[in-house]
Order: structure tokens, then sequence, then C-alpha cells
């Protein structure tokens, strides 16, 4: 049978235009697709949050609206007005909005001299002090309208859109562009709701992400340049890097699956990973040129390759096994990131022992690195001095990481689930200050829906709504609450004297709340109740609109409408958009807590059998678990939040903590292999392999403090947590294991002993 | 004469009969044939959303000219959580209407206010224009030509809002009628929303003689093109004239 070696030197010209090939074939079909920042549509079909928000959202329309803030010193200035009328008019006639809640599309229902008024708020705009006076007053005992689309200084007034269905964000967001630009005015213009938060964090993080990311890539660029002062050792592991990250993501369009934000994780994984086998590579060719001046390059490659190609392999399975965890994820674009990211591996894996070997055989020989001959290099000199310390004080070693460890830990009890997406923007972002204006000024920006069915006219349901209503509004948190029955409420005022005992009631008789409705529907519109009640008087939407700045805060208020509805007999199910997030996240969460314990005991599991002993596959997945405890403590205590970007983090580290352990055993082994002691042989691997290990942490390091530069919080997290991670994994392997080895002198590294 | 010559007197004269129609004269008389001085009808109005889902509403109306005001008293009969609710409405030539109305179940009635025509009737399709005679000043008039109509040769007459406000009390753009060219029956109009498409039509007819030459409108039906709503009313029963007084038509007599 012919030699690995050979085979790669003989099929060498093959070797290097077939990846190159495929590569572009995977490439072609990216360039159609598009990125697809409607991540709801993916949210799992047979969660019952999700079932119910859909249920509520066919019944009753989109529960979760666009809101628009103008704020001018008084909002009842003709010139306000005006452009509010002229909006509310465009608004209403775009048929992207099947409902716009606005002054002019407010109702007012009074009773005047025994007269019931069904009218706008507002009129005629008023043309003299004593009117807009007038006016204001008229507005501060609307309980349709104040502190609900005017605030109580009249300062601000808010257009509440509701996208019509089928219209997505995208589409919505560039009507109401145009219609602003259309009616411009002075007044400042804030924009609020999920809509357009789903659209900063998909399209301004993505954006800002792929930007970035090819200044980082610049960046490692030059720090391999520097580290390995030869073109080689910036091109080959670069190569492997591009093609897999266009397999990877090519690989999307194939399956006829939809590029999305969590898509982006992809190239960033490959960025972190894949360039790890061809550094390597890079290192040992270097070594033994150094080495074996007569050497010839394909005499080098043959040896890098038979030296290496076992743990590259090794290293690329439990990568692969590691990320697969991903499969388990309850979100699909989470599921299928990790398929394409397992199968960019796996070709850059391919890529690393073919095509990577094949090009180095064609190549030129480079020149020696001199301070690898006469070992005088900063990194080899302080690979050393680590090696020496490690292997002599073993115990310190252990004393130091094992603090660290029990100090990280504790801050695992500060940790929080967050699922309020709000925060990952920066403090002072126009969606920050319209959500703090919707929330200190007017009912807030969460919104929640309970469904009634039933004979909805019915008094008794209705009286009972009523209760919950007035019991829910004690709680500050909760802006506003409204229901038919409220409404109904207030048509008594208007048709009741005060004093009467009908007044400020719902009626005790079925057919009086008919006729009221019936009264009403002859000269209000009879579309005004539509997001209360249906047609035909069988189901009715009580709408609870909140403000929660905590997980914890949100929970409270879920839990008290809950609660407070439960027994009813009426109500049937809960909805919102803010239930659907609350409950995904936890399950998100849950669900990477079980993909991590599975990650690492498959990767566990190969590793004894690769090394076939128990002691191997404890060492290679301590690091891991090791960095995992110390991220997530280390969130804890800065008061990073767990959510579901940062939870997919632990992923990565996975990807890249076993690999640093394994290089680092196998050379130890191949070390022992001749006969060296211990201490030598930790001596040599570290400033050997150590080198290699180093150069890859530094490099993935350095590549991703460009993300700092983001004014996005959830980026500059994203790369804290990355840069931690290799950190992590790169001290255990350096430093943690030598020290362990020494000390336990496990067997599958010296077999003889 | 030849042929050529014939086509281009045509041609030069074909504007002139066209124009020679008076567009709002059309409109005035296909009202007038259906503006009946005093009669009491039965009618049933079927509303059904886009699901098909049903409500329906029955009424007994009287309606009566004294001078220049058409006073309408409208009784429901059914369903029964709203029998016996009755509306009054005072239909003025010259300015908006006054309308009351009784509500059974709180033995009261109220005066309601509503100035805007495009409002729903009773929650239907309709809307209150559609149910009186609009103002003729409030529309421009334009004959577009001529368009049959189930084998029937119609007049397509448009008409346009004068101004913002009317368009927005109406609730439309403008809408096109179909009107018989011998007859002067309305079969059908379509109105336009403000982005210029179609929004709803309604559909009259059949019309049946009830004297003096003016005719009675059996059916009527109105679709929204938007949300899929479609509203019917069917006149049930008719009787010729009124023997109600005036005193009937006020708002004391709608309590009995």
């Amino acid at each position: 049978m012919m030699r690995y070696e050979t085979f790669i030197e003989k099929y060498r010209w093959w070797l290097i235009v077939v990846p190159i090939v495929i590569t572009f074939l995977a490439a072609i079909p990216l360039l159609k697709t598009k990125i697809n920042p409607d991540l709801e549509r993916y949210f799992p079909e047979d969660n019952p949050a999700v079932q119910s928000k859909h249920k509520i959202d066919s019944l009753f329309g989109n529960s979760d609206p666009i809101i628009l803030i103008f704020e001018t010193k008084d909002v009842l200035n003709a010139k306000t007005l005006t452009r509010m009328r002229k909006l509310s008019r465009a608004f209403n006639r775009a048929t992207e909005f099947e409902r716009v809640i606005s002054l002019f599309d407010t109702k007012q229902i009074r009773g005047e001299e025994g007269m019931m008024i069904v009218d706008p708020v507002i009129g005629k705009t008023p043309a003299t002090e004593a009117d807009r006076e007038e006016l204001r007053q008229e507005i501060r005992g609307n309980e349709l309208a104040y502190k609900l689309v005017v605030s109580e200084d009249f300062t601000k007034t808010l257009i509440i859109l509701k996208q019509a269905n089928g219209v997505t964000d995208e589409e919505a967001i560039r009507k109401i562009d145009e219609v602003l630009l259309e009616y411009g005015g002075d007044e400042t213009v804030l924009k609020g709701g999920s809509p357009y938060l789903r659209k900063h964090l998909n399209d301004d993080t993505t954006r800002d992400m792929l930007t970035l990311l090819p200044i980082g890539l610049i960046i490692m660029i030059l720090f391999l340049a520097i580290s390995f002062r030869e073109w080689k050792g910036v091109f080959l592991p670069f190569l492997v890097v591009i093609l897999s990250i266009a397999i990877s993501l090519g690989f999307f369009p194939l399956m006829g699956w939809e590029l999305s934000v969590i898509t982006v994780l992809a190239p960033i994984m490959m960025i972190a990973i894949a360039n790890n086998y061809g550094v390597h590579f890079i290192a040992r060719y270097q070594e033994l040129n150094a080495q074996n001046p007569d050497w010839t390059m394909r005499e080098i490659t043959r040896e890098v390759l038979s030296k290496l190609k076992s743990p590259v392999i090794v290293t690329g399975l439990t990568t692969i096994a590691g990320i697969l965890g991903l499969v388990v994820h309850i979100l699909l674009p989470a599921r299928q990131l990790g398929v394409a990211a397992a199968l960019g591996i796996a070709f850059a894996l391919l890529f690393s022992i073919t095509f990577l070997p094949a090009l180095m055989m064609v190549m030129k020989k480079g020149k020696r690195i001199k301070s690898l001959e006469n070992e005088t290099g900063f990194l080899h000199k302080s690979l050393s001095w680590l090696a020496t310390r490690s292997s002599r004080r073993p115990y310190h070693v252990l004393l130091v990481f094992g603090s660290f460890l029990i100090l990280a830990a504790g801050g695992i009890a500060f940790l929080h689930v967050d699922s309020n997406a709000e925060n990952f923007l920066p403090p002072g972002h126009p969606f920050r200050q319209a959500t703090n204006l919707i929330n200190n000024e007017f009912g807030g920006t969460m919104y929640m829906t309970v469904l009634f069915e039933g004979d909805i006219k019915d008094p008794t349901l209705l009286k009972r709504m009523g209760q919950y209503e007035t019991t829910l509004e004690k709680d500050p948190r909760i802006g506003s609450v409204t229901s038919i029955a409220s409404v109904i409420r207030i048509m008594s005022r208007a048709l009741n004297d005060p004093g009467d005992s009908a007044y400020n009631r719902i009626p005790d008789s079925r057919e009086a709340v008919a006729q009221y409705l019936e009264l009403y529907s002859m000269n209000g519109d009879p579309e005004d109740f539509e997001d209360l009640v249906n047609f035909d008087y069988t189901r009715a939407l009580m709408t609870v609109q909140f403000r929660a700045d905590s997980k914890n805060a949100l929970d409270e208020v879920i839990g008290e409408v809950e609660e407070i509805t439960a027994k009813d007999p009426n109500r049937t199910i809960i909805g919102g958009f803010c239930v659907i997030d609350k409950e995904l996240s936890e399950a998100i969460i849950s669900g990477q807590y079980n993909s991590l314990i599975l990650a690492i005991a498959i990767i566990a599991l190969l590793l004894v059998i690769i090394f076939r002993s128990a002691t191997a596959g404890f060492l290679g997945v301590l690091p891991l678990i090791y960095t995992i405890i110390a991220l997530f403590g280390t969130m804890g205590w800065l008061g990073i939040k767990l959510d579901m970007a940062t939870a997919m983090l632990s992923s990565i580290a996975i990807g890249i903590g076993v690999d640093y352990t394994i290089h680092l055993f196998w050379r130890l082994k191949q070390e022992i292999a001749t006969g060296k002691p211990y201490q030598e042989a930790i001596h040599t691997t570290l400033t050997t392999t150590g080198r290699g290990i180093t150069i890859n942490a530094l490099t993935v390091m350095i590549g991703f403090t460009v993300l700092f530069i983001s004014s996005f919080l959830i980026i500059k997290y994203f790369a804290f947590l990355i840069i931690f991670s290799v950190l992590i994994c790169l001290l255990c392997a350096l430093i943690l294991m030598p020290s362990l080895s020494i000390l336990m002198k496990p067997k599958f590294i010296n077999p003889k002993s | 004469m030849n042929i050529k010559q014939l086509i281009v007197i045509a041609g030069i004269l074909l504007p002139f009969i066209t124009l020679g129609q008076d567009p709002k004269e059309i409109t005035k008389k296909a009202y007038d044939i259906t503006d009946i001085d005093a009669m009491e009808i039965v009618s049933t109005i079927k509303i059904y959303d886009a699901k098909g889902n049903e409500r329906t509403r029955q009424t007994a109306t009287a309606t009566k000219r004294f001078g220049e005001t058409n006073k309408v008293i409208t009784q429901f009969t059914a369903p029964a959580d709203v029998k016996g609710t009755g509306i009054l409405i005072y239909d003025y030539d010259n300015r908006d209407d006054d309308m009351w109305i009784y509500l059974p179940a709180l033995r009261k009635t109220r005066r309601i206010v509503s100035s805007e025509k495009g409002k729903s009737y009773m929650g239907s399709e309709f809307s209150n224009a559609d149910m009186s005679t609009p103002n003729l000043e409030d529309f421009k008039y334009k004959v577009l030509g001529s368009e049959k109509y189930n084998g029937i040769d119609c007049w397509q007459i448009e008409a346009v809002p004068v101004s913002e406000e009317v368009a927005d009390d109406n609730g439309y753009s403008k809408r096109i009628s179909l009107i018989d060219k011998k007859t002067d029956f309305m079969y059908k109009t379509i109105f336009y929303n403000f982005d210029g498409d179609k929004f709803k039509e309604l559909t009259v007819g059949p019309y049946e003689p009830f004297g003096n030459g003016k005719y009675i409108i059996r059916k009527m039906e109105a679709v929204n093109l938007e949300n899929g709503r479609r509203s019917e009313m069917t006149i049930d029963k008719i009787q010729k004239g009124s023997s109600l007084t005036e005193s009937s038509f006020s708002p004391s007599a709608l309590e009995k």
C-alpha cells in the first residue's frame, strides 16, 4: 500500500486544483442569496407561547406595534397638529398598516346635554389660544388618549402603527421613512417598538460585524506575517480559512436554507478555528527547516505530514463533535449553523491534510528562521521559561489555576439570564431613548394580550374583565390595560349622567350592552373595536401595556397577568412577543447547557477511544470545562447577561478548547517516545508545538480585538468573550496541562512507564 | 360622402354628443327617481365578515316628508338583544342631519351627532351617504363614456369630491357610477380609495315601479374589496305612504 505522504506527493496538482474548484462552485450560489432578518419566522412552531401569539395575531392582527414619538414644546401647536393630521392620513392610506392610532384616529366618547358624541380627539385644528386650552382640557379627560397618545405635559405625541398581515419589518420601515420624508417637520422623531429593535439588532449589528471582520482578518494576517516572518505562514493558513468559510456558507443555499443573523457566526467560527491546522503545519515546517538545513521542501513536507496528520485529524474530529452539539438547539438557524460549521471544519481538516501539504510540496523552501536555529526569539524564551516553571513547580500552577477557578466559579451565582434585547444597543442609541420615553411618559413598550372566549356581551364576563383591569392598573409598571370592557364603561359615562347608578359602569343586562354597542356602531367606525372584539362578539382581547427594565420585572408582570386571570372560565390564552421572548430565551439557554454537556461527553468519549485511555478523556476535556466555568463565572462578575447570543459562544470555546491540548499531548507523546525525560520533553513540546499553539491563539485574539470598535454592546461582549475563551484555553494548554502531566505521568503519553 | 369623411365627422361630433349630456343632471335624476315622499318598509340588513360570519339586523322604517325636512323613523325588530331600539333622523337639505336614538334597556332617548358621511350605517359596509341623497354640490361630475351593464346601455359617470374635506368626510377619492341611459337607474357604483384603487362596490337593484314615476330599490349590496366584508340590504315589505302624523316623528314618540 502506498504511504499517505507518497499519495499526497504523487497527486499534488490534483489536490491543489480540485479544492479550489469545489470552493468556487460552493461560493457561486452565495452571490444570489440575501440575508433574511426575520428571526421570528424560525421560532419553533410547537412552542405554546409561539402558538398563542400566532392564534391571537390571526384573530386580532399584529399585537406588536411600531411606535413613533414626536417631540416638541407643545404638540397642540397648529404646525405640529397639521403635520400629525397629514401623517395620520398618509399612514391610514398606506396598505402596509392595518391600524393607525394617533391623536387623529383616537376617539373621544363623551356625553353632552344628553347627547353621545363620538369624534376623533381632534376635529378642527384650534385656531386661538382659548381653543387650544379647551382642547387640552378635553384631552386630559379622555382616558383613551391622555398618556396613551399624548404625554402628560403635552410635549410628546405618538403614532402607533400595526403592520398588516404579511408585511415585513423592512417594508413597513421603508414606508414609514417615505411618509416621514414627505411630511417633514421640526419635531424630533424617535422610533420604537419590536420591529425597529429587530431591525437595529439584525441589520446594524450584522453590518458592523461584517465590516469589522475583514479588518480583523487583515490584522490577523499582519500578525501571522510578523510571527512567521515568511509569506507561506500567512498565505497557507488563511487560504484554508477562506476556503472553509466559502464552503460552510455555500452550504446554506445548496440546502435551500436562508442566511440569517445567526449565520454570521459561521465565518467567525471558521476564523477562530480553521486556521489552527495550517498554523501548526507552518510552525512544524519552520522547526524542521531550522534543524535540517539540507532537507528539500518535499522531504520536510513529508515529515510534517507524517507527524501532524494524526493530531490534526483528532483535533478536527473533536471540534466537529463539539460543534454538532448545536443540532439539538431549539432554533432552526442555530441547528443549520451547527451542521454548516461542522461541514466547514471537516473541509478545513481535509484541505489541511491534502491541499495544504500538496501546495507546500510545489513551493520553494523558505529561509531558515534564525531565532529558531539559535533559540533566541522572545516567544521561544517566554515558552521556555513557562516550560521550566510549570514542570518545576507543578503544585504552584495547580494552586493558581485552582484558586482562579474557585474565584471565577463564584461569579456563576451572579450570572443572570436576560431576554431584553434592548440592552444590546448602546445607551445613547435613539432606539433606547425611544424606549425610555415610552416607558416613562406613556404606557410602556411591552405588550401582552389575554384572550377571552364566550359570550362577550355577557355583563358578568365584562365586569370580571373590568375588575382585572382595575387590579392590574394598580401595578405601577403597568401603563394601560384596554379591552372592550373599558370602552363600554366609557360609553356608560356618555349615556348616563354623573350620579346615575349606570354611570361609569358596565350595565347589568346583556340587552343594555348590546344596545350601547349598537349605538356606538351608528356613529363610530365599525373598525374601532376590531382589535378589542371579534365580529360576532365571541372573542375579546385584553391588551396590557407595561414597562419592564429587567428580566425579573418582566417575569413578575407576566406572572401577575397569568395569575389574576387564571381562574376565569372564559380566559383561554395569553400571548405577546414578550412572553415568547421570555420562554424562548429560557429554553435556548437551557438547550445550550444540554448541547454543552452533550458535546463534552462526546469529546471525552472520542479521546478515550483514540488514546485508549480514560485519563486522556478526562485530561482532554478538563481545559474545556475549565474555560466554560471561567467564562460563565467572569460573565457573572462583570454583569454580562447570559442571552441567546452569548450562550452560543460556548460552542466556539468547545471548538478551540480541546485542540490546543490535543496538539500538546501528541507532541509530548512523540518526544517521550524518543526517550527524553518528562521535563525535557515538556520543554521541547512547549518551544515547538507550543509556539504554533501560541501563534494560533494570539492571532485569533488580536483579530477579534477589532470588534471592540463597534458601538454595539453585544459585539463588544462577543469579542471580549471570544478573546477570553481563547486566552483561558491557551493558558490551560501551555501551563496547566504540562504541570498536570508531570504530576500524573499518564500512561497514554508514556506507554512504557 | 365616403366612409373616411364619415368617420372624421363622427370623430369631431362624438365628444360633443357625450359632453351634451350633463353628468350632474343625470346623477340628480338617478337620485330623484328613488326619492319617495312617504312610505313604510320592513327591511333586513345582513353583514358578513371575510370568513362568512353573519350578523343580521331587521328593522321597520317609516319615512315622510314634512316641508323641507325628510323625517325617518326606524325600529329594530331583531335580533332580540337590540329589539325595540329606535332611530329618528331629520334629513335636512342644507345642513347636517339630526339623529336620535332610543335604547329600551336604558329607557332613554339620546341624540347622537355625526357629520361624517363616510361613517358606517349600523356597522355595515353601507355608509350613511349610501343610505341618503348626497349633496350634489359636493362633487364634480364627468361622463367617462358608455358601458354595458347586464346588456343595458349605461353612462359611466365619475364624481370627484370638490375638496379634501369632502373627500375625508365621505372616505373616498372618487366614485364611478353606471346609470341606465334610458331609465336613469343607478345600477352600480365603484368607490376608489386615496391610492386610487377600487375599495368598495355598491350594487343596486332590482328597481320596482312605485307610482308617480318613482321607483323603489328592492336590494342593495356593498362589498368592501379591502377587508372582504360584505353587507346586503333587502326590502321585505313595502307600503305606499304613511298614516303617521308629524308628532310620531318626534324624539318623545321613539319611546313608544
